[in-house]
């Protein structure tokens, strides 16, 4: 019906509106408490200094060393977990019995902050990107391993009876029938595992690091740069909020058949 | 396949799932012979859990029975036989994730048939059952009719000389299953293979056959089989015939008593039920 | 047709999977005992027999028991505030259509964000006492409230407020009888999510800068390259964490069997 379709079009506008006015007020709120009411430059920058040390950061290219390094970390992290938890997802997955036994240890454990264990990756693997690595390595592990044993698992029998019926190898049944019945969850399961890789490095990086965009912002608060500070958490929110939206994009992508 | 060879050889073929005393075991078939001749179409017809589906599998080569043997043409069944033998399941069976045309094509990756061939031969079996037009479509996008029809395709694709379909019109609704028979049956006429038709409706089976093979109650076994004698492709005239009528008052009666045993057996808690499958 | 037995052969103990979960943390711990002793720097990784009997010596550390009751309290208050906050923002967010519509984006936006980024603002604004530990727990903890709140507020099928008002309820009635059963599963997964989110935010916080919690601790064992205290003293934090997740998913499992209409 198009009054209905016209109606939630008018509906989602105002919505719209409501949302946009929100944080337009914010911001107005954020100059006012600055510009007009006194609150303290060392709580709370200017928005325009703010601005003035974004353009800075930018500019000059500052942030590129530390963002290689927090992406270095990044990367090298997903890597190890993807690669360990697919394959070891897969395997226990072609066992029900080592399913029914491993899968509610790897959730048990998921469930636990696994950061707790950060003082230990540093105690063994020092202040560097290793500890990061290792750290988001392990975390990130899980929701990807937990994934492919879903996946797999929940492929249907007919599927595996039918390919069977015509013929087809250990391989073929694996790269023509599994692996595709069993992406859309694994493709989530990725998508999980990269956004708490990427939470598990920045909150390595505040905790305990000598390097990387955590700990910029970690040593700009400490000596009071409060502008230059607020400029990298900007900065390093629009990344994040970037790449999970790019994720969150390829998993769509890769579920568009289904 | 020449008419009035025998295509697939039954002997003495059993199947028990599980072990006696097992609380899951089941007697799913007792002895059974059977000959099915070369380019007819068998249908196997008998009450739940009467075992018709477990020698399907067993034909096929999808289960090994506990007793018996199969053999096609001049081999011995001990598993798959692509090359032989295509399925056409009732569920659907289908990848979502491919298209109809690629689901058929997927079917010769497995079967071993040579890249250049695959594309004409995926685009004749669908004219065959009249899906061309629907080849770049999902299987989600079909209705149940259609995927049944793009089932039959990826077997007739595979080029074997049997068909094992089990009760593949079952999820459809009756309008539907009547033009699909139709369907079969002229492709029956053009094609020459030897079909075997697991069925529930016995409109159906008189309709298709050329045999039909009756089985009795679980654990059931061969108890009569008839022959319908009417040439492919069936007309919709035959449906309403006298003959028709003769040949379903004759499979009722022989079909009755086998599935009030079965009902009583279901009800007397013996956990009877659904077709056991593998 | 290849089917996968439920009942492998071997040893009769392993068909029980809890019995084989058992093992397999057994062949780990075995392994991480092998490994420590002979192959590991005994600096860095401490086995598992003297992590156990470690656990007396860091319980008797001075100041580590009150540690540990302070982050347990800090853990509760978070959770209460995170809960009461959340039950009523969700609430107001999923009743109304229109607040729905529009706010709740923007919780969800705020929700995307990696908060771990703003800690040092929390310690910056909230002193390194246990407020800012609080405070950085119910920002993790209150969100995944507010929405599971406000989705199980927003699918009330219509039908049974409808009925219950043609059967003449008052407003208050049909929150009693109707709206307030219909959302105890969902309010109970959120307060599981809440619970595993102020888990994280006042870990996260303690070990970033504590002085008199855990966080100092683990930063004191962590400097004296003592890998057994510091195994011992995360070993109880991981117990005390999963047996805090148990307790509230127990909770939810409990009350969730309260089917609603």
């Amino acid at each position: 019906m198009s009054k209905n379709s016209d109606a939630a079009a008018r509906e989602r506008l105002v919505a719209r509106a409501a949302q946009g006015s929100f944080l337009a007020g914010l911001v107005v709120l954020w100059y006012l408490a600055t510009n007009a009411w006194d609150v303290s430059p060392l709580l709370l920058p200017k928005p325009q200094a703010v601005m003035r040390e974004l353009g800075s950061v930018l500019r000059s290219g500052e942030f590129v060393g530390d963002l290689r390094i927090t992406l270095g970390e990044l990367g090298a992290a997903f890597a190890i977990s993807a690669t360990g938890g697919l394959v070891l997802g897969y395997c226990v997955s072609q066992s029900r019995y080592w399913t029914r036994v491993l899968e509610p240890l790897l959730s048990a454990v998921y469930a636990i902050p696994i950061i707790l264990f950060l003082p230990l990756y540093v105690l063994f693997f020092g202040l560097g990107p290793a500890s990061k690595i290792a750290l988001g390595a392990t975390i990130s592990f899980f929701p990807i391993a937990l994934s492919t044993v879903a996946g797999f698992a929940s492929v249907e029998p007919i599927y595996v009876t039918a390919a069977r019926s015509m013929g087809c190898s250990s391989y073929q049944l694996f790269r023509w029938v599994l692996l595709p019945a069993a992406l859309p969850v694994i493709l989530t399961g990725l998508r999980m595992g990269f956004t708490v890789a990427l939470l598990a490095i920045l909150g390595s990086e505040t905790i305990s690091s000598v390097a990387g965009l955590g700990h910029r912002i970690v040593s700009l608060g400490e000596n009071m740069h409060m502008a230059r500070m607020f400029a990298y958490i900007l900065f390093v929110v629009a990344i994040a909020v970037s790449l999970n939206a790019v994720v969150s994009a390829l998993e769509l992508r890769g579920r568009r058949t289904y | 396949m020449d008419a009035d060879q025998v295509a697939i050889r039954v002997r003495g073929v059993s199947h028990e799932f599980g072990r006696p005393g097992e609380p899951h075991y089941v007697r799913a078939l007792q002895e059974t012979s059977l000959e099915v001749v070369g380019g007819e179409l068998l249908c196997l017809i008998g009450p739940s859990g009467c075992g018709k589906s477990t020698l399907l599998n067993v034909m096929g080569g999808l289960l090994a029975p506990t007793a018996g043997t199969v053999e096609v043409g001049a081999l011995s069944v001990r598993g798959p036989m692509p090359q032989e033998i295509a399925y056409v399941f009732q569920e659907n069976a289908l990848f979502p994730w491919s298209t109809v045309v690629d689901n058929i094509k997927v079917g010769m990756v497995f079967q071993g048939v040579p890249a250049r061939e695959r594309e004409a031969r995926a685009r004749k079996a669908l004219q065959n059952v009249s899906l061309a037009d629907f080849a770049e479509h999902y299987p989600g996008q079909l209705s149940g009719g259609m995927r049944q029809r793009a089932a039959l395709a990826r077997a007739l694709a595979l080029d074997t000389g049997i068909l094992l379909m089990d009760e593949p019109f079952g999820a459809l609704d009756e309008q539907t299953r009547m033009i699909l028979g139709e369907d079969l049956s002229a492709l029956l006429a053009s094609e020459r293979k030897t079909i075997v038709f697991v069925t529930h409706s016995l409109g159906e089976a008189v309709f298709l056959a050329d045999r039909i093979a009756v089985f009795s109650a679980r654990p059931g076994t061969i108890k009569a089989t008839i022959a319908i004698g009417e040439p492919h492709p069936r007309r919709p005239a035959f449906m309403t015939s006298a003959k028709f009528h003769r040949l379903r008052d004759e499979l009722y009666s022989l079909l009755h008593d086998e599935m009030r045993k079965t009902l009583s057996a279901m009800q007397g808690g013996a956990g009877g039920g659904e077709e056991a499958r593998p | 047709m290849p089917t996968l037995d439920p009942h492998p052969p071997g040893l009769l103990i392993l068909r029980s999977p809890a019995a084989a979960r058992l093992g397999v943390i057994a062949v780990l711990l075995g392994t991480w005992e092998i490994a420590a002793g002979w192959f590991v720097d005994k600096m860095f990784l401490s086995p598992p027999s003297q992590v156990f009997g470690s656990l007396d010596v860091v319980l008797r550390t001075p100041g580590v028991t009150e540690a540990l009751k302070l982050t347990f309290s800090q853990i509760g208050a978070a959770f209460t505030i995170s809960v009461a906050v959340g039950l009523a923002v969700g609430l107001a967010l999923g009743f109304h259509r229109f607040s729905h519509r529009s706010l709740l984006p923007i919780v969800l936006l705020l929700y995307g964000i990696p908060q771990v980024t703003i800690l040092p603002l929390f310690i910056l604004y909230f002193g390194i006492g246990s407020a800012s530990k609080i405070a950085f727990g119910v920002s993790h903890g209150i969100f995944p409230i507010v929405l599971t709140t406000a989705a199980g507020a927003q699918n009330i099928k219509p039908i049974l407020l409808l009925s219950a008002r043609s059967m003449g309820a008052s407003s208050a009635q049909i929150f009693r009888w109707v709206v307030f059963p219909h959302m105890i599963p969902s309010f109970f997964a959120g307060m599981r999510l809440g619970m595993s989110g102020v888990l994280l935010g006042v870990l996260l916080a303690e070990l970033y800068v504590s002085q008199a919690g855990i966080g100092y601790f683990t930063t004191l064992f962590t400097q004296s390259l003592d890998p057994t205290k510091l195994l011992g003293l995360v070993s109880l934090l991981a117990a005390m964490a999963i047996a805090l997740n148990e307790l509230v998913r127990r909770a939810e499992t409990r009350f969730s069997r309260f089917r609603s209409v």
